[in-house]
């Protein structure tokens, strides 16, 4: 699998304040990524740098084989950029906006398959002013997809979104990633969201990256506690352990044979997560 | 070139979505043309002192030349602002060619609105205030064209300046008052003490004012005209050399002002916005 996204010792300084502090990425063609992290970690300058949209103080950056600072047209045609504060082209019609912004690439997505597949169809002649705030976010996503991109950026994607709405839109984009091939650079606040998307994930904490891989490899990395559980003397028993495998043998050896009731839990994404920022605090 | 055709269509539309916005169009199109009305109305028959021209004739051409001014270094830079605060710049930002799109886009709207605007004025003086048509149309042509050239540019470069579209509005506004009244555009200019005639000679407005009042007025309001000419060649070469001032001026400040922008930007702003 080649790789789309590359950073190699990347640092940003705003003034006094290193806002980056050497991270290093990488990610993979058609892999839904996660950059998570708390406030002030670095996510939205790392993510506007690897966008185009903000200069680098050092580090190496590239991003479809290009670096952002030098990216032309031809390059940002293969971008694809969905961000969560647009308010804009209030007075255009929806169907308008799709048709206007289709016009920018050579080979766009059908404005109305595009609409359909976002659930906008029957929104197509509202001005975009009136459309409801996931009605909206949903345009945004369509109009970042519409010139086939090959990498996708998206910024807190489902905020507003009902939860139909962020099941359809879920589906949409694993749909996109897995038919066509579709890179997709995803930062959100919503644990449950990247762990149920992303193919890896990377945690960013105090301007570097922290851990980075699959949920089961944070969870690793991050010794977080996994819980395991049996019934012993008519009782529930539950320990925490980072190696949820070992206790098993421990314990099938203890009863010489099946366990009871044994269930073992492995840690969520989130619980990763709050290991990891609860350390670093 | 096709940034270039996007972004003219891209004005078009713009302008179309500016009629069809009952507020939009009440405030800026009607609003002006009916305060034009009303003002011929009220004094349009009177002569302007000391000529047989009626203020009628005068105001044509003052307004004429005020809306050029206005739509160019008013309205339009107030557009980009509000482009920017809305994210639409960013989103031009985001696709191919969005830019130079963009900024044809918003020249092609503000050229649509001033013609509809001036050829409104112009029945409106004819048909309201009895005004004739101009006696020189090649100079209404030219002036009107060289005019808009020369307040295009600028007024995108003074877009990219302003902090807000809130407190823009106040920081354009208020000059832009201040200059309508010793620019010769209400009243003849030579009714002002010399040192506010050179003033008003050093900014667009009283020669776009000038040329215009060219087209419309007979060689009897002279008299009324600093040095007593229409001083056409004067008129080409200041509105000239706006021009190349703002064509000077206006590219990197709005490669300044898109480089700049960002969602993180856009997000400061909007939650700026909310706290005011």
């Amino acid at each position: 699998m080649s790789t789309a996204v590359s950073v190699r010792g990347l640092r940003m300084r705003y003034g006094a304040a290193d806002v980056l502090r050497g991270v290093d990425l990488e990610i993979r063609r058609g892999e839904i990524f996660t950059l998570l992290g708390p406030n002030g970690a670095g996510k939205t300058t790392t993510i506007e740098i690897l966008e185009g949209f903000r200069r680098r103080s050092a580090g190496e950056v590239s991003v479809l084989g290009t670096d952002p600072e030098k990216g032309g047209d031809d390059w940002r045609a293969r971008l694809g950029i969905v961000l969560q504060n647009w308010r804009d082209h209030t007075r255009w019609g929806v169907r308008e906006l799709v048709v206007h912004l289709s016009r920018f690439y050579d080979a766009p997505r059908d404005p109305g398959e595009l609409l359909a597949s976002v659930g906008l169809t029957e929104q197509a002649g509202q001005q975009v002013g009136r459309l409801s705030g996931g009605q909206r976010r949903r345009l945004d996503v369509a109009l970042g997809i519409i010139g086939r991109p090959e990498l996708l950026f998206l910024d807190e994607p489902t905020t507003g979104f009902d939860p139909q709405a962020r099941h359809e839109f879920h589906l949409l984009l694993t749909r996109l990633a897995a038919d066509d091939g579709m890179t997709v650079v995803l930062t959100t606040h919503d644990l449950a969201e990247a762990e149920k998307l992303a193919h890896r994930t990377a945690i960013l904490v105090g301007g570097r990256i922290a851990v980075c891989g699959t949920p089961g490899e944070l969870a690793r990395e991050v010794q977080a506690q996994s819980s395991v559980r049996w019934i012993e003397d008519g009782r529930e028993r539950v320990l925490s352990t980072p190696d949820p495998s070992r206790s098993a043998w421990e314990l099938h050896r203890r009863f010489d044979g099946p366990v009871p009731g044994l269930e073992i839990r492995r840690p969520s994404l989130e619980e990763s997560y709050l290991e990891l920022i609860g350390r670093a605090a | 070139m096709r940034a270039l055709r996007i972004g003219m269509r891209r004005g078009w539309a713009e302008h179309m979505h500016l009629l069809r916005n009952r507020r939009e169009l009440i405030g800026t199109l009607i609003g002006a043309v009916g305060f034009f009305a009303l003002m011929l109305l009220w004094m349009g028959d009177r002569p302007v002192k000391g000529t047989d021209v009626s203020n009628a004739t005068f105001m044509t051409a003052g307004f004429l030349a005020f809306t050029v001014f206005s739509n160019g270094l008013m309205t339009l830079p107030l557009s980009l602002v509000t482009d920017r605060e809305e994210g639409a710049l960013l989103r031009l930002r985001a696709v191919p060619g969005g830019i130079p799109a963009y900024l044809t886009g918003r020249a092609v709207t503000v050229l649509c609105q001033i013609a509809l605007q001036s050829a409104l004025l112009v029945a409106t003086a004819v048909l309201v205030g009895g005004v004739a048509p101009p006696r020189d149309w090649l100079t209404l042509a030219w002036v009107l064209v060289l005019g808009t050239v020369a307040v295009v540019p600028l007024g995108a470069a003074i877009g990219c300046l302003l902090p807000s579209s809130k407190s823009g509005a106040g920081m354009v506004a208020l000059p832009m008052m201040l200059l309508l009244v010793p620019s010769g555009v209400m009243f003849p200019v030579t009714a002002m003490p010399e040192a506010i005639q050179w003033v008003a000679q050093a900014f667009p407005l009283y020669w776009q004012g000038l040329g215009l009042r060219a087209a419309f007025l007979p060689d009897s309001m002279l008299v009324a005209e600093i040095a007593g000419s229409w001083r056409l060649p004067y008129v080409a070469a200041v509105l000239g050399a706006w021009t190349v001032a703002g064509m000077l001026l206006a590219p990197g400040l709005i490669r300044r002002m898109t480089r700049r922008e960002s969602g993180s930007r856009l997000a400061e702003r909007q939650l700026a916005t909310q706290a005011a």
